[in-house]
C-alpha cells in the first residue's frame, strides 16, 4: 500500500490497487460524523466510441448511455431500488455523471457497512429490462427540459459548441430526446459490462477508518473479476482552431447571460498540468478578480454585475477557460478583456498581485480540506486526470511569475475565443 | 464541539462554537428586522453599500486585496428571509493560522475586518458615498429583475406571494425596484444608523482558536464596543400567520416562455405549533422530503412524470410546499397523483417501512449538521429566532417519539391553499 501525506494540510491518503485492477483511496478524517464513499467509473459523456477487449470492430452508441447507465443501475432483479434501500437505512445515496467519469455515492453516519454492501451490490448487478428502460425515458426527458430552462446552461453549452468541432463534450452529458430514444437494454448491458470492468473504476472512502480494514472489506465483496484489459476509445481529432467566434441564443433573462471561451490544447502527460492550471487561476484573478483595475471599471461603468467569474476547466481530450458574466454589452466586455490581457503579456504582471493571488489560490484548495464529499469528489474528478490532489498544495508556492506570464502568452489567444450569449 | 454563549450587550449576543476538526474559522453575523414594506429594500441596499469600502477602507477593490492577502479570506454580505424576518446576513471564512505558510492572526484580523465592514461605513456628508449609491442602486434593482431567470425559484415564490397575500411573508427579500428611486443617501445612512442600534444582532464564531483570547479581542474592538444595548425586535415563528386554510384551492398560472412546466402546490397545516414540529416535519418527509417518498416514488418513479418531485416544509409558517417540474400537457395527471397522495396521508396509508425511513433520514441530517461550518450556524441561528436552545439529542428523542397516529393527524390537518402553474404562451 502506497501513503502520501501532505504535511501544510495534514492529511494522510493511502492507495491500494488491488489484484483484479480496482484502486482503492482511503483518506481518514478523525472526529467527523460523517463517512463518505464514492465508487466511479472512467466512463463519461464523451465515451460513445469504442473498441471493446478482445474485438477488433469498433461500437459506436447513441449519446446519452453512460448517464442513462447511471440512472438504471439502482434497479435490482428483486424489484428493489438500491436508492430506497440506502434511503431507508438512513444513509443519502446519489450518483452523477459528467463528460470523462460516473460516480455512485452516499454518505452517512449509521449503518455504513449495510450501505456499502449495498452499494457494492447494486453497482455489480445490473438489472435491465424493455419495460425499465422505457420508463426511465420519461424522467430522464423531463431532466433534459429542465436543463433546457436554465439560461446558465444553455449559454455554456453555446460556448463549449462554438470553441469544439468533434470533440463530443459538445454534446449534452444526457443525450437528447431523440438519441436517448434509441437506447435499449442491449446497449447498456454492453456499455456497463465495457467499462465498469474494476480494472477501470476507482473507490475513494472518507470519513474515520482503519485504511487497512476498511480496504480488506472491500476487497471481501467485490465479485472477482478478471482484469478485462484496456479498452481503446475512439476520439477524433479536435482542430486547434474553434468553430465560430460567436453564437447567440434567446430566452427569457432579464439582462443578457454571456460566456467568453477560450480554447486551450493539452498536451496530456507532457506537461505540469497542476502548475498550468493554478498559473491560469493566478492569472484569471491578476486579469479580471475582485480585486483588479478591470473589475473595479466594469462595475463602476455597470458594464457587469457583481457575479463575474472564471475558471480553467479540462481532462484528458479538451481544456479550455470559461469567464462567465451579465452585461447590456458582452461586445464590449470582451473587448475591454482582450484589450487587458494585450497590455498585461506587454508589461508583465505585478510582482505583488502576483504574489497576493499565489496566496489566495492556496488558501482555497486548503480550504477544500474542511468537508468530507468535497475531499471525495475532488480527489476522483482529479485522479481521472491523472492527478493527486495534494499536487495543488505541495506545488503552489513553487509557481513563480515568470511561469505565468509565459503561461499568459501561450493560452489567452484572441483567436482562439468565443463568445457565446442568450438574451 | 462546545457552544457558549456570551451576551455582550442587550440585544447582542456572541456564539462561540469551537471545534477542532475545520482548517477554516468561519464567522457570521445576523442583523435581524422584522420584514416588512418600508424596510425590505432598504435593508438590501445597505449590506450592498456597506461592502462597497469602510471608513478605513475606502473601496470594494482594496478589502478584496486585503481578503487576497489573508489566503484568500472569503467575505460576503446579503439578506435572507427567514420566516417573517429579514436578516442582514455578513461572513468571513478564513484559514486557521495552523495551515497558514507564515506567522498570522487572520481570525482577530477578520474580526476587525468584519466589523469595520458592518459598523464602520464610509460617510460623506452625513449620507452613504454618493458614487456607492449610483452603482448599488442599479446593481439591486438588476438582482431584483432577475428574478424570473430561475424559474423554479421564481414559481416557487410567486406561489408564496399569492398565499400569503398582503401579510409580510410575500415580501420579496430583496424589496422593489419602485423604493429604489426614492431612497437617498442621507436618509439611507440616517435609517441604518437608527436601524444597527435596535436590532438584534448574533455573532457566531465557528472553528479552533482560543476561547478566552477570542472573547478579548471581540470586548477590545472599537466598533463592538461603540454599540449599545438595546430591545431587539423579531418576530418568532408563525405569531403572524398570514395565510389561512380554503375550502377550495386557487389554481394561479403564470406564462412564460419555459420548455417545462413547474408545478408548485402550496399547503396550509392548521393548528400547527412549535410542539407538533416533529411530527409535522416527519409528515413531510413522508410525503416529499426523500427518495422513499410518496411523491418521489409516485410521481416520478412510478408514473415517469417528472425528475423532481419534492416537498419542502417552512417549519416557521406551518407550511408545506410541494415542487415539481412536468411537461406541461401532464398537469392534471400531476395534479391527480399529488391529490392521491395527500388523501392516502389522511388515509392512514403509511407503513413502517415510510416511517422508520423517515426516521432515519431525519436523524442522519440532524447529525450532519455538526459536520459543516456554516449548516451549523443556519441551524442555530433558526433556533436562536424561535427562542429555542440547539439540542441535537432532543430533536432526536422528538423524532423517534413520533408515531403513525400523530402523523395521520397532521394528514388530516392539511388543507391546499394553492395550485400554482407556471406554462409556456
Amino acid at each position: 500500500m502506497q501513503i502520501i501525506e501532505n504535511r501544510n494540510v495534514k492529511e494522510k491518503l493511502y492507495i491500494e490497487k488491488l489484484k483484479n485492477g480496482l484502486t482503492v483511496m482511503v483518506l481518514p478524517k478523525k472526529d467527523m460524523q460523517k463517512k463518505f464513499v464514492i465508487w466511479s467509473t472512467n466512463y463519461g459523456s464523451i465515451d460513445n466510441k469504442f473498441i471493446i477487449p478482445g474485438e477488433d470492430q469498433i461500437t459506436e452508441v447513441p449519446d446519452g448511455v453512460a448517464h442513462f447507465l447511471e440512472h438504471k443501475l439502482f434497479e435490482q432483479e428483486n424489484g428493489t431500488n438500491s436508492l430506497d434501500t440506502l434511503t431507508a437505512i438512513g444513509v443519502n445515496a446519489n450518483a452523477y455523471t459528467t463528460n470523462d467519469h460516473t460516480a455512485y455515492l452516499f454518505e452517512g453516519i449509521e449503518n455504513f457497512y449495510p450501505a456499502l454492501d449495498a452499494l457494492m451490490d447494486y453497482v455489480q448487478h445490473p438489472y435491465f429490462t424493455d419495460e425499465n428502460v422505457e420508463k426511465e425515458k420519461g424522467i430522464i426527458g423531463q431532466e433534459i427540459m429542465m436543463y433546457d430552462d436554465y439560461p446558465e446552461w444553455v449559454v455554456y453549452m453555446n460556448a463549449v459548441k462554438a470553441m469544439y468541432k468533434v470533440n463530443p463534450i459538445n454534446i449534452d452529458i444526457t443525450g437528447t430526446v431523440e438519441t436517448i430514444s434509441k437506447i435499449d437494454k442491449n446497449i447498456l448491458y454492453k456499455c456497463y459490462n465495457t467499462f465498469y470492468n474494476p480494472s477501470n473504476m476507482i473507490m475513494f472512502i472518507c470519513g474515520e477508518f482503519e485504511p487497512e480494514e476498511i480496504i480488506k472489506y472491500v476487497e471481501e465483496h467485490l465479485i472477482s473479476d478478471e482484469n478485462i484489459g484496456e479498452i481503446k476509445r475512439i476520439y477524433e481529432n479536435e482542430p486547434d482552431e474553434i468553430v465560430k467566434p460567436i453564437i447567440k441564443a434567446k430566452m427569457e433573462v432579464s439582462m443578457p447571460m454571456f460566456i467568453i471561451g477560450i480554447k486551450d490544447k493539452i498536451d496530456f502527460g507532457n506537461e505540469d498540468i497542476v502548475k498550468k492550471h493554478m498559473a491560469i487561476e493566478i492569472l484569471l484573478n491578476i486579469l479580471l478578480g475582485k480585486s483588479s483595475k478591470l473589475y473595479k471599471e466594469l462595475y463602476e461603468q455597470m458594464l457587469i454585475k457583481e457575479e463575474f467569474g472564471a475558471d480553467y476547466e479540462f481532462s484528458k481530450t479538451y481544456a479550455h477557460v470559461v469567464i462567465t458574466g451579465e452585461s447590456d454589452s458582452p461586445e464590449e466586455v470582451l473587448k475591454r478583456i482582450n484589450e487587458k490581457i494585450e497590455e498585461l503579456k506587454k508589461t508583465g504582471i505585478n510582482e505583488e498581485e502576483f504574489i497576493s493571488s499565489r496566496n489566495m489560490i492556496y488558501g482555497t484548495y486548503v480550504k477544500e480540506y474542511n468537508s468530507i464529499s468535497d475531499i471525495s469528489k475532488m480527489f476522483i474528478s482529479d485522479y481521472f486526470r491523472g492527478i493527486n490532489s495534494f499536487d495543488y498544495i505541495e506545488n503552489c508556492f513553487t509557481i513563480t511569475k515568470e511561469y505565468v506570464e509565459q503561461i499568459l502568452k501561450d493560452v489567452f489567444d484572441p483567436n482562439k475565443t468565443v463568445l457565446s450569449i442568450v438574451s | 464541539m462546545s457552544y457558549t454563549v456570551e451576551e455582550k450587550k442587550q440585544g447582542i449576543k456572541i456564539h462561540y462554537i469551537q471545534d477542532k476538526k475545520y482548517k477554516t474559522n468561519l464567522i457570521t453575523m445576523f442583523i435581524t428586522n422584522p420584514l416588512n414594506e418600508q424596510t425590505v429594500t432598504k435593508n438590501a441596499l445597505i449590506t450592498s453599500i456597506l461592502r462597497m469600502g469602510t471608513k478605513n477602507i475606502n473601496t470594494q477593490e482594496e478589502i478584496n486585496k486585503k481578503l487576497e492577502n489573508m489566503y484568500g479570506a472569503e467575505f460576503n454580505c446579503g439578506v435572507e428571509k427567514l420566516g417573517d424576518n429579514q436578516l442582514l446576513k455578513f461572513y468571513i471564512e478564513v484559514l486557521n493560522d495552523e495551515f497558514v505558510p507564515e506567522k498570522k492572526k487572520l481570525l482577530k484580523e477578520s474580526l476587525d475586518l468584519l466589523f469595520e465592514i458592518a459598523f464602520n461605513p464610509l460617510v460623506e456628508e452625513d449620507g452613504f458615498k454618493k458614487d456607492y449609491m449610483i452603482t448599488e442602486k442599479n446593481s439591486l434593482k438588476q438582482l431584483i429583475e432577475s428574478r424570473p431567470n430561475s424559474k423554479d425559484q421564481y414559481a416557487f415564490e410567486r406561489c408564496i406571494e399569492h398565499m400569503y397575500k398582503g401579510s409580510s411573508y410575500s415580501i420579496f427579500k430583496y424589496g422593489k425596484v419602485e423604493d429604489l428611486e426614492n431612497i437617498n443617501e442621507k436618509e439611507l445612512y440616517t435609517y441604518y444608523k437608527q436601524m444597527i442600534e435596535e436590532a438584534k444582532i448574533d455573532i457566531y464564531i465557528s472553528g479552533d482558536y482560543d476561547l478566552e483570547e477570542i472573547k478579548n479581542i471581540v470586548s477590545n474592538n472599537e466598533n463592538m464596543q461603540n454599540l449599545n444595548s438595546r430591545e431587539p425586535k423579531y418576530v418568532v415563528g408563525n405569531e403572524q400567520g398570514g395565510s389561512s386554510p380554503k375550502e377550495s384551492p386557487d389554481k394561479i398560472e403564470d406564462k412564460m416562455d419555459v420548455t417545462q412546466g413547474k408545478l408548485v402546490i402550496g399547503l396550509n397545516i392548521e393548528n400547527g405549533s412549535p410542539e407538533k414540529m416533529y411530527e409535522m416535519a416527519m409528515y413531510n418527509v413522508i410525503l416529499g422530503g426523500s427518495a422513499t417518498s410518496k411523491l418521489f416514488q409516485n410521481v416520478r418513479e412510478k408514473a415517469s412524470l417528472a425528475y423532481t418531485a419534492r416537498s419542502v416544509y417552512v417549519r416557521q409558517k406551518d407550511t408545506i410546499f410541494i415542487r415539481c417540474g412536468i411537461e406541461i400537457d401532464n398537469y392534471d395527471k400531476a395534479v391527480e397523483i399529488i391529490n392521491q397522495q395527500l388523501e392516502d396521508m389522511k388515509n392512514g396509508i403509511i407503513t413502517d417501512e415510510e416511517i422508520n425511513s423517515s426516521k432515519n433520514t431525519m436523524i442522519t441530517s440532524v447529525k450532519t449538521i455538526q459536520d459543516e461550518q456554516d449548516t451549523q450556524i443556519t441551524y442555530f441561528i433558526g433556533k436562536e429566532l424561535s427562542n429555542e436552545k440547539p439540542d441535537f439529542e432532543a430533536y432526536i428523542d422528538g423524532i423517534n417519539s413520533v408515531t403513525k397516529e400523530k402523523i395521520v393527524q397532521v394528514a388530516n390537518s392539511i388543507k391546499t391553499n394553492t395550485i400554482y402553474f407556471l406554462t409556456n404562451a
